[in-house]
């Protein structure tokens, strides 16, 4: 067959291109959907790890943020994904893109709150008591002071771990998912052609990671002029 | 418990770091106007009393009065203290991501619950007593040293408060800008600002302050008026130290 045919069998005939693209809007939504839970899953972690440790406050919270941690950190998201679709939130009968969102959400809250929380840390101890000496309480510093500068601080990490979260998201086909890896994959048990469906499958997502890498370098160049 | 007069008392303060005793028993008793500058050998414990007052150091031991209310117990509202309090430090400590006028309104704002128009109206009238009014859109990362400090006492007389804290608030400028900051802290001094500057500017400290206290190893060795501590005094330990700053 030639290359010609074989990219008509593959992406023409009987439109099959549009499993590609409807595979990318999925993946699309669990990455950006995944996204926003994870960051505020990780603010707000991060606050309380770092407020126990600046105050010793909020002692049962902050052994809840560990041991969540843990877990997530120290299991494979796929085993995370397939509990979270089988067994926790089996009852609820939820949307599996739903439920997809939920579990990548949860899963990147415990890596964006680790940035967070360095963010947090590697803002200079001053800004904290230059704030507080004004008789700012604890959460307005936080929130005036010491989270906006981390925010920037940690930016290019976050788009790195969004980056990642892309990438992770390929696992969504195991819970019934028609994602874009899903998506060549249907491609493929049509045609029984695995080259083509697949490569193209690869060269979508690195054009989607070029891309956020190179807003990532757009933002980073940014914030550094915003310095001097 | 206290005299009307006195708007600072602080009885026996011990402040330790492990087997390190940074405050090792201070007694000392601030009236209303009095401006009182610290002086000792690095790593003496001025820094310490200074932070002390304000709980951004925790006193181990001992009792600290601010307008006759006790600052080290739970039940009081340390915000409320701080408020009072105003506090400059050695790196200025000016918030980046904000604008020159943004840091002066914030704390009026969001403490005092000023109007945004009111607290720019009394952040203006102040900066044109340091000569910045033309700065207000800056961030502080244009700034000089010097002037950074200017926004910073700024920032802190914002908030009205009754007498200012100065730890080192010098130490880190170039010596030309120096002579900048001092001016304005004894503009201060003149209007009748009750304020306590540890400091190593000797000339300084005698001009401008009403008492001076030296400190070493976490006491209070000497203290009576400039007078008496720079050119009279009968310590030992204040000796030596003269002898190697002058």
């Amino acid at each position: 067959m030639s290359f010609k045919q074989e990219f008509i069998t593959n992406f023409i005939k009987d439109d099959r291109w549009k499993y590609l693209v409807d595979g990318l809007w999925v993946t699309l939504i669990i990455t950006f959907g995944a996204a926003i839970i994870g960051v505020l899953i990780g603010f707000i972690v991060a606050a309380i790890r770092t407020s126990y440790e600046k105050t010793g406050k909020l002692k049962v919270l902050n052994a809840i943020c560990k041991f969540y941690l843990t877990v997530t950190r120290g299991t494979p998201m796929l085993v995370q994904l397939l509990i979270i679709y089988f067994v926790i939130l089996a009852p609820l009968r939820l949307n599996s893109v739903v439920v997809a969102v939920v579990a990548f959400g949860i899963n990147s809250g415990a890596y964006v709150a680790e940035i967070v929380r360095s963010g947090i840390m590697s803002i200079d101890s001053g800004q904290f008591e230059a704030s507080r000496s004004l008789g700012m309480t604890y959460g307005q510093t936080m929130i005036h002071i010491i989270l906006p500068q981390a925010f920037k601080n940690i930016l290019p990490a976050l788009l790195n771990e969004i980056i990642a979260l892309l990438k992770e998201t390929s696992i969504a086909g195991y819970i019934a998912i028609q994602d874009l890896t899903k998506g060549g994959y249907i491609i493929l048990g049509r045609t029984f052609s695995a080259f083509m469906p697949l490569i193209a499958v690869a060269l979508i997502y690195l054009i989607l990671v070029l891309l956020l890498t190179k807003l990532t370098g757009l933002i980073e160049r940014r914030l550094r002029a915003s310095d001097r | 418990m206290t005299d009307d007069k006195n708007i600072i008392v602080i009885k026996d303060l011990k402040k330790k770091y492990d087997s390190l005793s940074a405050l090792d028993g201070v007694n000392l008793e601030v009236e209303k106007g009095e401006v009182i500058a610290i002086v000792g050998p690095s790593g003496s414990g001025k820094s310490t009393l200074l932070r002390s007052i304000t709980l951004l150091e925790m006193p181990t031991d001992g009792e600290i009065y601010f307008e006759g209310k006790k600052v080290n117990e739970k039940k009081n509202n340390i915000n409320l203290t701080r408020q009072k309090i105003g506090m400059v430090f050695q790196q200025f400590n000016l918030f980046p991501h904000k604008t020159v006028m943004e840091n002066l309104i914030l704390a009026p704002m969001k403490v005092l619950k000023m109007k945004e128009e009111d607290a720019k109206n009394r952040a203006i009238q102040l900066l044109k007593k340091v000569g910045l009014e033309d700065r207000a859109d800056e961030y502080p990362s244009k700034l000089s040293g010097g002037q950074k400090q200017r926004i910073a006492i700024v920032r802190a007389l914002c908030m009205k408060p009754d007498v200012m804290l100065f730890d080192e608030p010098t130490s880190a400028l170039d010596p030309e800008m120096v002579g900048e900051v001092l001016q304005v802290m004894e503009t201060l001094a003149d209007g009748g600002m009750t304020m306590l500057i540890v400091t190593h500017e000797m000339g300084f400290a005698q001009r401008t302050a009403s008492r001076v206290l030296f400190m070493d190893e976490g006491k209070i060795i000497e203290q009576g008026t400039p007078q008496e501590i720079f050119q009279n005094p009968k310590s030992q330990r204040l000796k030596d130290f003269l002898s190697k700053v002058i």
